[in-house]
């Protein structure tokens, strides 16, 4: 439903020296910069995917985003989505998508929700029973129904991305942009709202996009992932495949029958090339290499008096945190694994 | 067409629930447009009194050019202004993402969706002085000439707004906080004027590519010149071509439309 072929983007800015001095002398000789915000991207989203987008700040996302929703034009590659190019905008195109940004209102602030739902519901002609029905479901799943029409500006953040929501998916968009749906929620709030995406789907069958900056999100709604970096698709796969082919290290916990005294354990851990992320007199949290597991574990349960042990994998987010930060001579390194 | 009628319905419905929400500002734009009337018409006035005609014109025919010219001014600031002014905020913040992925036009959007209900009294006030203007003309004025001079003011509100446009829409390059709006506001001074009072050369030059006469003097002129028909056709061809040229250069900025990062 939404393939791209080496889409790339490139900003022009001008290059600014500090100071008045600066702006005095870019009035008259301007250097420009060409900042390449996507190279190369090749993507291939499925009725009822949910691609997780994730990066750095910058790194190429919501730029990503925007040209496959047809508001801004790339300078080179192609895109088809459901049969359209996206920055021709025919309405036919812009009928079956949705575009939603977490960072952006789309509602009007003076008017209560219900209010901009009826204006929508023009613009993208929804029958009337279908609209109904639409609105009756997407209240009753986000709980809703009582803020209808209360104006937007008096409502709470979370109840507002709840609306904005709503007004995304009234005329049951076939692709849909999630831009950093659930920025600066509270937890019930993202919870909420990451639970509706997901019972959408499964109703809907969608082609999805979304980009988050908690990962949290994405492991709970993305079964694949790209990573973008420096405009790259550095990693598109399956999200558990990160953990196998990135993670390095397992996180061993141990507890302890006997309180170990803290002068002799730094060196006793030590010795068994293992970091330690937490101590206190009876349990330890140790950071292992994923080869040295076995052999560790081994070795604390003939030195010590264990009561507990056990073997974790690494933090699915801190592995992908660590990919979009690495250098760039490791980034080099990354392999995109075949699909 | 129909649709977008009733999507106009809606952006009046939303407008006037907002208006009455703020009240100062609703009795300040009254207060400021008032002033503002008075001030043309006292002009005109202070010239007619040492001289009995103005390029030709009689102080009767000068009142309903200024009626004319203060409901096209009224018009506009009730149905294009706010949108006009809008468009940098749409192009510099990125806010214009949401209208491009409707499917409906986005110029209809961008150009219509904020009506200034809080103007529309000021509407009011100014076709009163429009009708006083024409209830104290000497002479029996025919109904179809009345009818021409009608369409040619709400043609010439129309055509205020798109050459205001082509001078709005630069935004897209120059990401300015205004666009070239100065210049607008000082060129669009030639329109408070009639224009039979320039020399040639100006006069066909704000008939046609500074189109300023045809907003206010020209639709008065058309209901004492001998050639009516001939005049209100002129008119509508240079909005058209003037519609043809915003919408194509419309196009060109939003193709580059860079859309701010959020």
């Amino acid at each position: 439903m939404i393939q791209t072929q080496n889409l790339s983007k490139t900003f022009r800015v001008h290059k600014k020296v500090a100071g008045l001095a600066g702006s005095v002398k870019s009035l008259f000789n301007r250097q420009w910069l060409d900042k390449q915000a996507l190279r190369d991207v090749t993507l291939h989203v499925g009725s009822g995917e949910i691609l997780g987008l994730v990066g750095a700040n910058g790194a190429g996302k919501t730029t990503l985003v925007k040209i496959l929703a047809g508001v801004i034009h790339p300078s080179s590659g192609s895109v088809s989505i459901l049969g359209h190019n996206p920055w021709s905008r025919s309405n036919d195109f812009r009928r079956q998508i949705s575009l939603i940004m977490g960072q952006k209102a789309q509602l009007w602030w003076d008017l209560p929700a219900e209010d901009c739902f009826l204006l929508l519901r023009e613009i993208y002609q929804i029958p009337h029973p279908q609209y109904k029905q639409n609105l009756e479901y997407l209240v009753e799943s986000l709980g809703v129904k009582d803020q209808l029409n209360i104006q937007i500006r008096r409502l709470s953040l979370g109840e507002r991305m709840k609306m904005e929501l709503i007004a995304a998916l009234l005329h049951t968009p076939r692709v849909v942009f999630f831009d950093e749906p659930t920025i600066g929620l509270d937890l019930t709030a993202q919870r909420a709202i990451r639970n509706f995406i997901l019972e959408y789907r499964k109703l809907h069958k969608p082609a999805m996009i979304l980009t988050s900056h908690y990962m949290e999100d994405i492991e709970r709604l993305c079964p694949r992932i790209a990573i973008i970096k420096d405009g790259q698709i550095v990693y598109d796969g399956d999200l558990a495949r990160v953990v196998n082919t990135y993670a390095n290290h397992k996180i061993l916990s141990v507890e302890f029958e006997t309180e170990v005294s803290p002068a002799q354990s730094p060196k006793a851990f030590a010795a068994l090339n293992a970091e330690v992320i937490f101590q206190d007199s009876s349990t330890v949290r140790l950071k292992v290499a994923r080869t040295a597991v076995a052999q560790v574990a081994g070795q604390m349960l003939q030195q010590f008096r264990v009561k507990d042990l056990s073997i974790e994998e690494e933090d699915i987010g801190n592995i992908i945190e660590k990919l979009i930060r690495r250098d760039k001579d490791v980034s080099g390194k990354i392999v995109t694994p075949k699909l | 067409m129909i649709r977008y009628l009733r999507l106009y319905g809606y952006f009046l419905q939303f407008s006037f629930s907002k208006a009455f929400e703020f009240r100062i500002d609703f009795y300040f734009r009254i207060l400021m447009d008032v002033v503002y009337y008075i001030m043309n018409l006292l002009f005109f006035k202070v010239i007619f009194l040492h001289s009995k005609y103005l390029a030709g014109w009689s102080e009767s025919q000068v009142m309903i050019f200024v009626g004319a010219f203060i409901v096209v001014d009224a018009l506009n600031m009730t149905v294009f202004a706010n949108n006009s002014w809008n468009v940098a905020q749409l192009v510099n913040r990125g806010d214009l993402d949401y209208y491009l992925v409707r499917p409906v036009s986005t110029f209809f959007f961008v150009s219509l969706r904020d009506f200034a209900a809080n103007s529309f009294v000021n509407l009011i006030m100014a076709v009163s002085i429009l009708v006083w203007a024409f209830m104290k003309y000497p002479e029996p004025i025919g109904l179809l000439r009345t009818l021409l001079f009608g369409l040619l003011v709400l043609n010439g509100s129309l055509l205020y707004f798109l050459v205001l446009m082509l001078f709005i829409i630069p935004v897209f390059w120059t990401h300015s906080a205004r666009g070239l709006q100065p210049l607008f506001w000082t060129t669009s001074k030639f329109m408070e004027r009639p224009h039979a009072i320039y020399s040639r050369v100006v006069r066909w030059v704000l008939m046609t590519i500074m189109p300023f006469a045809l907003m206010a003097s020209v639709p008065a002129s058309v209901l004492f010149a001998p050639n009516p028909w001939a005049i209100t056709l002129g008119s509508l061809l240079v909005t058209v071509a003037f519609m043809s040229l915003v919408l194509f250069i419309w196009s060109l900025g939003l193709r580059n439309y860079s859309s701010a990062s959020s």
